[in-house]
Order: structure tokens, then sequence, then C-alpha cells
């Protein structure tokens, strides 16, 4: 049998005051002005400046804009991060599904193994690929050793070695992403659709991909800016004939101490990813209104 | 009574430490066997005599540094830092690093005019360098005793070169460019042709002088440039290895003591460069990490002396181009390395 106690508070209850205005963001905003606005200024003040002239001027942008090396490093970043953004997605999205509606205790952990590559820094896990992927690294070694070749097949110094060192370094942000927006869509509407007669393939295609598509725009967007912003797996796995966005920043502020050179570049860069996530929200947008979510 | 007499002690040196009886210095060089060798034969007798105490940080590499120096307009946070002619110039020309004048640090006096002019009046020479050609003693059949050796047919796929943001590449271009009927500024083209090919005969390019050396210890690259210092110790180490200064000359790399122009410390720190340019201590350092010295009065060992820079005549003999004419050339070789030297290595 049952038993209902009910009691009074002994004290009075304090009404919960609701938070008015802008209080709650003064906080956030003081660090996003501190840390991010002013520095972001100073840098597009210093990219008007010249290494000889007094004045502003626009120089810098002249010679970032005609350059065809740096433009040629520019669509480089672009197709680099296009190529990571999507092997993350698609890499992420199996491993994120599975771990949304599994209910085993391997679900633990292979969420584990899925982040665990985030517990060793990015320098030691590049590190890692390079001892992996040179020429006379394990995978070559391992095939010349058997006999299936006998050069050295290009894995490192190369696009191909920046796209899987990136990807292993950025995959547990697609798959948390992912996860989240998977774990949102309802089961039953996958068993509902089973049982009018859908195949498992028609329930993927007509509704776990339509749903989850803010998840797949929201894991190509971070794996896009990531990728573009990174600089050690690029200047290790890429050799010095790869040159990314980052790794032509980093070069023009300690070795040639272009500092005017350098800021034009990290605006470029970051209108880039202001663009990617643009593009990114209208897509994800236009997506929603044309699936009728 | 007991706590008291255990605190005191401390109180006393918390005061004497504010009222400036404990004086610092913060000095920022390298780490690894540089480290060890410079608080050995440097900091410790320096910390000896002056009483004060030195805080050594190792942390940056000497551009790095540099560009704190310049983001902070001078306030870098350390007193002392050990960087190169090249940065001193840049420095100095900026305004970012302290002028150095003989009243306060008197032993500028005894540096070579030759090599002390080539660091301008903000960096004080404290050992020199030069751009050496390492080799494998087991795999090279002779010594080699010229640049063009690299070229040989039989080191084909068996050297590896620095990329552009290593300064040995622009060096090693310029000592190419002379060689070659050229000269260190105006008529390089030479000196990209000969690099050009070098890159053909190269199994590729790596910016740090450590992940060079790898290729070397691993028996995959037998022949390559590099600073002689760092040659020297893999010399030391055991391995099978020794270098040459070419026929053709080198240029040298010519490290530097430099102030920030707004050292926390400024008193301190000309003692420490001072006392580094003594003749004991640069003796100690020169025989400690078998480098060259700017002085070129100094006492050392006939065999440090046969592979080191210590006298007017190995000076003078130098490579010696203008460091800052380079420095408003550099992002235009830059580019044409791309163009021509990577692209030719493909």
């Amino acid at each position: 049998m049952a038993v209902i106690i009910c009691s009074t508070p002994t004290k009075p209850l304090r009404a919960v005051v609701p938070v008015k205005g802008l209080l709650p963001l003064i906080a956030p905003s003081l660090v996003l002005v501190l840390f991010f606005a002013i520095p972001m200024g100073m840098m597009i003040g210093i990219s008007f400046q010249s290494q000889t002239e007094g004045s502003p001027t626009l120089a810098s942008y002249s010679r970032f804009f005609s350059n065809d090396l740096v433009l040629a490093g520019l669509a480089r970043t672009v197709v680099m991060s296009g190529l990571v953004a999507l092997c993350v997605t698609v890499l992420a999205y199996p491993l994120a599904y599975y771990l949304a509606r599994a209910t085993s205790r391997w679900r633990t952990v292979i969420f584990a193994l899925a982040i665990a590559p985030e517990l060793a820094g990015v320098v030691l896990r590049t590190y890692g690929w390079l001892i992996i992927l040179e020429d006379r690294g394990f995978i070559n070694s391992a095939l010349i050793w058997t006999g299936l070749i006998t050069e050295p097949l290009p894995l490192s110094k190369n696009l191909f070695g920046v796209v899987v060192g990136l990807t292993h370094v950025i995959l547990p942000f697609g798959v948390l992403s992912l996860l989240t927006s998977l774990q949102g869509i309802n089961p039953n509407l996958e068993k509902s659709a089973q049982i009018l007669g859908a195949s498992r393939l028609a329930v993927i295609r007509h509704i776990i991909l339509p749903l989850s598509v803010p998840g797949i725009v929201s894991s190509f967007l971070i794996g896009f800016t990531m990728a573009a912003s990174a600089y050690a797996t690029p200047a290790l796995l890429g050799g010095a004939g790869f040159k990314v966005m980052a790794t032509m920043v980093y070069e023009q502020v300690l070795f040639y101490l272009d500092w005017p050179f350098a800021a034009v570049m990290a605006n470029v860069l970051l209108i880039l990813m202001l663009a990617a996530g643009f593009i990114g929200s209208r897509l994800e947008s236009r997506l929603h209104q044309k699936l009728h979510l | 009574m007991r706590y008291t007499a255990l605190c005191a002690p401390a109180i006393v040196s918390m005061v004497l430490a504010a009222n400036g009886h404990a004086e610092t210095l913060i000095v920022n060089s390298y780490g690894g066997p540089y480290e060890t060798i410079i608080r050995e034969r440097i900091i410790e007798p320096f910390e000896a005599r002056f009483g004060i105490k030195v805080i050594y940080d190792a942390v940056g590499s000497a551009s790095q540094d540099y560009a704190k120096i310049k983001a902070t307009n001078g306030r870098p946070g350390f007193d002392v830092v050990v960087m190169t002619a090249s940065q001193s110039l840049e420095g100095c020309k900026e305004g970012l690093l302290e002028e150095f004048s003989p009243e306060e640090v008197p032993n500028l006096e005894h540096l070579s005019s030759v090599i002390a002019g080539v660091a301008g009046p903000c960096g004080a020479v404290h050992e020199v360098q030069y751009l050496s050609l390492l080799y494998r003693t087991d795999k090279l059949a002779e010594r080699p005793n010229s640049w063009n050796a690299l070229l040989d047919d039989g080191l084909k796929g068996k050297i590896i070169l620095p990329t552009f943001q290593n300064v040995m590449a622009a060096y090693l271009m310029e000592i190419f460019s002379v060689a070659h009927g050229g000269d260190l500024l105006e008529n390089i083209d030479p000196g990209f042709a000969a690099m050009a090919k070098l890159a053909g005969q190269s199994i590729g390019f790596e910016q740090s002088s450590s992940v060079m050396e790898t290729y070397l210890k691993g028996g995959d690259v037998w022949a390559m440039p590099f600073w002689n210092g760092r040659a020297q110790l893999l010399v030391d180490s055991g391995l099978p290895v020794d270098y040459v200064l070419p026929k053709e000359g080198s240029i040298p790399l010519v490290a530097t003591l430099n102030v920030p122009k707004h050292a926390a410390n400024r008193d301190a720190a000309l003692k420490f460069v001072n006392f580094f340019l003594e003749k004991s201590s640069q003796e100690a350092w020169v025989t400690g990490y078998k480098v060259g010295s700017g002085r070129i009065d100094i006492e050392v060992p006939a065999d440090i002396r046969a592979k080191q820079i210590t006298t007017e005549a190995d000076l003078k003999a130098l490579l010696l181009p203008d460091l800052a004419a380079v420095a408003t050339r550099l992002s235009a070789w830059g580019e044409r390395w791309e163009r021509d030297v990577v692209a030719a290595a493909k």
C-alpha cells in the first residue's frame, strides 16, 4: 500500500526573481570585448599599416590579391578544409547514430573511444600520423616488406596526409555535434515508418537524414573552420610545398616580420570562416523549408 | 615560538627582496645542451661574482622571442635574450632594443670590428658559428671540401635542405651564388639556379634543424648544410659524422645578446652582457659549447681553434652579407624559392 506524505515547508519559500534586462550578458560581453573585439580591431588596424610609410595604406591588401602564391595558398586552404569537413561528417555520422540509438553497455566504451583522441595533444597525434604515413613510416615499410610496392607511396608531405591527420583531430567534434542532433529525433518515427512498410534505407533517406540536417551542417561547419585555422597538422604533415593560410601567417609574423601582411591574411581567413558560417546557416534554413520541417 | 623561528627567515628574505637586496635577472635563451653549458660556464660564475640571481627562461625560439618583444613594445618579461644579428638590427631600427655603449658594456671594445659591425649597436656578439657542410664519414669515401660536392651524382637522394623559413636556406643560396659567379645581394641568379639543381638532389625540405638531424642519424641523408655548433654536438655524441668549412667560404650565424628597451632589470642585464663578453667567459663558452667568438684575443686549445672562428683571419675569410639589405629582400627571395627551388624538387 502506497503512502503519500504531505508536508509544508518550515520556512516561507522565496519568490524566484526573474533576471531582467541585459545583466547576464555583462560578463561574457566583457570577455568578448577584451579578448576578441579589441584584438581583432587592432589586427584590422595593423593590416592598413605599412613597413615603410606612416600613413594608412591598402598596399598589403593589394599585394595579397595580386600574388598568385598567396592566392594558391587560399585556394589550398578552402579545398583542404572542405575535404576535412566532408570526411569528418561522413565518418562521424554512423558513429553518432549508433551512440544515439544504442542501449548496451558498449555505448559508454565506444563514446569514450570516440572522444579519446582529444585526450592527446594535437602535436602528439600529428607526429603519430607522421610515423605511420611518412616514406619510411609504418605503412610504407610494411608494404615494401611484403613486396606489394617497391617505392614508398606518397602518403605524407601532401594534401592526403594533412586531410588524414586533421580528420583524426576534428572527428570527435563532428561526432558530438551530430550526436546532439540525432538524439533529438524521436525513435518512434523510425519504428512507425518501418511498421508502415518502409525499408531501412527509406527510413534513413526520408526520416533520419532530413531531420538531422542541422547536425550535418553544424558538423561540416565545425570541421571546416577548425581545419582552416589549423597550424600544427598542415605544418608537420604537409611539408614545404603545402602552404595554407595558417602556416603563411606564421611565416609572415615570425620569419619575414611583415605584420601588416600577416594581418591581411588573418583577416581574409576570418572572412572565409564567417562566409562559411553564413552559407551554412542559409543552406540549413533552405533545407528546412524545402523539407517542410 | 617554533613557528616564529621558522617563519622569520622567510619574512626577512621577502623584505630584503622587496628592498632590492636579492637582485634578479631573467635570461631568455635555448634549452637542451645549450642550457646545461650556459648555466655551468656563464650563469653560475656570474651569480657568484655579482650576487644576482639569474632566472633562466628556455621557452621560445629567437624569432618567437623577437615577436614577443615587438608585441609588447620592448617589455617582454625578460631582461636579456639571445637572438641573432638580423634581429638585433631590426629591433634597433624599431627602437625595441637597448643600444649598448662602451661605458656601460666596456668589453664591447674587445670585439673584432669586422663582426661587431654586423650586429649593429643593439647586439653584443657573444658567439659566432658558420654554415658548415656536415656529412656521414661512414658513407662518403672522401672528405668533401667544396659546396659543389652536394651536387655530385653519388649524393642524389641523399641530401636534405632547409625550408626557406630556416635562415640557413637563404645563406646557402647566397654562398652558391658567390661560388657560381654571382654575389651576395644583387646578382643572386646563379645562387637560385644552383639551389634548384640541389633541390632535385634532395629528399625534401625540413624547417627544423632537429628534424634534419634525424635524417642524418638514421642514415637516409649523407650530407647537408648545418650550423657548425650543432654539427659539433653531433660529432661529440659519437655519430660517424664530421663537418667542414668548404673552400668557397661560408656565412656566419652571428649570435647576439640583447636587452629589450624597457627591461625591468636593465643594470643587471648590462652587467650580464659585459660579463659574457669577458675574455675568460668567452674562453669558457668557446671551449664548452665549441663555437667561435667575436673576440680574437682569447686563448683556446689548438683542436678547437682549428674548427672554430677565433682569429681575425677566420673572420675576414667569412662572407658577410649586409643583413639589413637581406631583410628587405627576404620576402621576394622566399617567393622565388617557392617558384624555382621547391618546384624543382617535385
